[in-house]
């Protein structure tokens, strides 16, 4: 029996067990591929912004051509330090009694909440959609099972209807129920091993974010230390 | 005071269409790889056969395989009696032994032996077609009800279909007036049932039970297609004609 016949001759709801799956397996694909992509460009490109970063000792130059390492989330950990950083010097400017920027009145604590903030932003950029990877990959076969016990309880009900339990009556009804526990397996195998790979690659990207905040935060208070 | 706000990614519309066409990529290759999978065997050419108003006569009830069901081989042609060969004449006079020449004396011969050759040749050609005609006679009417002698036909499908027909004198119930049921049956190289389904029924559950139970019964006395290939036919059962043991 062919593949397309076995579609068409199984029941509505083991039908419906199929489409769902079918969406499930489809939304898990382009997940994969995306987030593929969006990590693979990430690690690259932060790769290449610090490079930039550590040869370009001026934080007004980086912020200058930043843009060009747009899919790093470094740079939106750069962006939002800096810019936090240009407030809190011209706050400080305007005082009478400036003397640039000061520890005390929480200016590197407010960075630090700032860095913070842009590198949840940033997880969770990061981690967009990978729910749904997780879902598939821990509910698809449980609803492909649910389609198998559905298609046995009518291949079953069909057996005692025609009263013959030969091997020949028994055992199409439950290869075409078998089929959807099969698909839930599809969908979920390639969910769970790219669910889990994206989540190695994120906790990475999670430690060069934090590393990179605190070499940041460690070059603003030098800078302080130093006037 | 600036609000912080998550950077925007493209959206999964470029990857759902690489996914939906890579997803129908998947499933034509696994179709046509499926059709590279070489069958259990050639299935043989369905026949739709009702097993009660029969489209054949004489079905030739009883397996093409069993023994004592071989056709008996024609029998011998008639031998016919052998023919002396006539001494060659030979005349005395006056005591001397006449001879003929012998080159004339063996074309005469040759040429009486050939003819008495055709003379044979023909009687036994009339013996012949007078025994087949004797025995045209003697079967009757045979073949389809108004058959032209052109439809094609099958002994295994007749077999089986006189099998199904004696189990089903068997197993024969039903509550409805004129029930009706279409069974496709497919039968392996071993003569063993390996697919049963019901492709038309007027829903008598009873008329359906029977028939499962008739095929059922039927199967234990089911002998192997021939040259042992895959065998599918259709067999609409209904109850007219049929009388319940």
């Amino acid at each position: 029996m062919g593949l397309e016949m076995f579609f068409s001759s199984t029941g509505l709801v083991v039908k419906g067990v199929l489409l769902l799956l079918i969406v499930f397996s489809v939304v898990s694909w382009a997940i994969i591929m995306f987030k593929f992509f969006q990590i693979q460009k990430a690690f690259s490109e932060s790769g290449r912004f610090m490079d930039f970063f550590w040869k370009t000792k001026r934080f007004d130059t980086i912020a200058s051509q930043v843009d060009r390492f747009g899919s790093s989330p470094l740079t939106a950990l750069f962006n939002e330090g800096y810019s936090e950083l240009k407030q809190l010097m011209e706050a400080e400017s305007g005082k009478p009694d400036h003397g640039g920027l000061s520890t005390d009145l929480g200016g590197v604590a407010n960075v630090t909440r700032a860095l913070r903030r842009a590198t949840n932003l940033e997880v969770n950029r990061l981690e967009k959609y990978t729910t749904f990877l997780a879902t598939t990959g821990s509910t698809s076969p449980f609803i492909g099972l649910f389609g198998t016990v559905w298609g046995i309880m009518v291949a079953f009900e069909g057996i005692g209807r025609t009263g013959s339990a030969s091997l020949a009556v028994v055992a199409p009804g439950i290869a075409e129920a078998l089929i959807a526990t099969a698909v839930g397996l599809v969908a979920a195998i390639p969910a769970v091993m790219a669910y889990n790979h994206f989540q190695h690659k994120i906790r990475v990207l999670v430690k060069e974010m934090d590393s990179f905040s605190t070499e940041f935060l460690n070059i603003v208070q030098r800078n302080i230390a130093g006037k | 005071m600036y609000q912080l706000v998550a950077r925007k990614d493209t959206g999964l519309g470029v990857t759902t269409a690489l996914s939906v066409t890579f997803h129908v990529a998947a499933f034509a290759f696994l179709v046509w790889w499926q059709q590279l999978m070489p069958d259990p065997g050639p299935v043989q050419t369905t026949y739709y056969v009702d097993v009660v108003n029969l489209p054949v006569a004489d079905p030739r009830a009883g397996s093409p395989t069993e023994s004592g069901n071989e056709l008996k081989p024609a029998p011998p042609a008639p031998t016919p009696p052998a023919m002396a060969v006539p001494a060659a004449p030979s005349k005395t006079v006056s005591g001397k032994k006449l001879t003929t020449s012998p080159v004339t004396e063996s074309a005469a011969f040759q040429e009486r032996m050939a003819k008495l050759e055709g003379k044979v040749d023909a009687q036994r050609q009339t013996a012949a077609f007078e025994e087949l005609r004797k025995k045209v006679a003697a079967r009757g009417k045979v073949g389809m009800p108004k058959g032209t002698g052109t439809e094609a036909g099958s002994d295994y499908t007749a077999y089986l279909h006189s099998r199904l027909k004696d189990a089903f004198r068997d197993t024969i119930s039903y509550q409805t007036q004129s029930p009706y049921v279409m069974v496709r049956i497919t039968i392996d190289g071993n003569g063993r049932i390996i697919r049963t389904r019901i492709e038309k029924s007027t829903g008598d559950k009873a008329f359906e039970l029977s028939v499962a139970r008739a095929i059922t019964l039927a199967e234990q006395a089911i002998v192997p297609p021939p040259s042992r290939t895959v065998y599918e036919g259709a067999f609409v059962f209904k109850p007219q004609g049929v009388t319940h043991k």
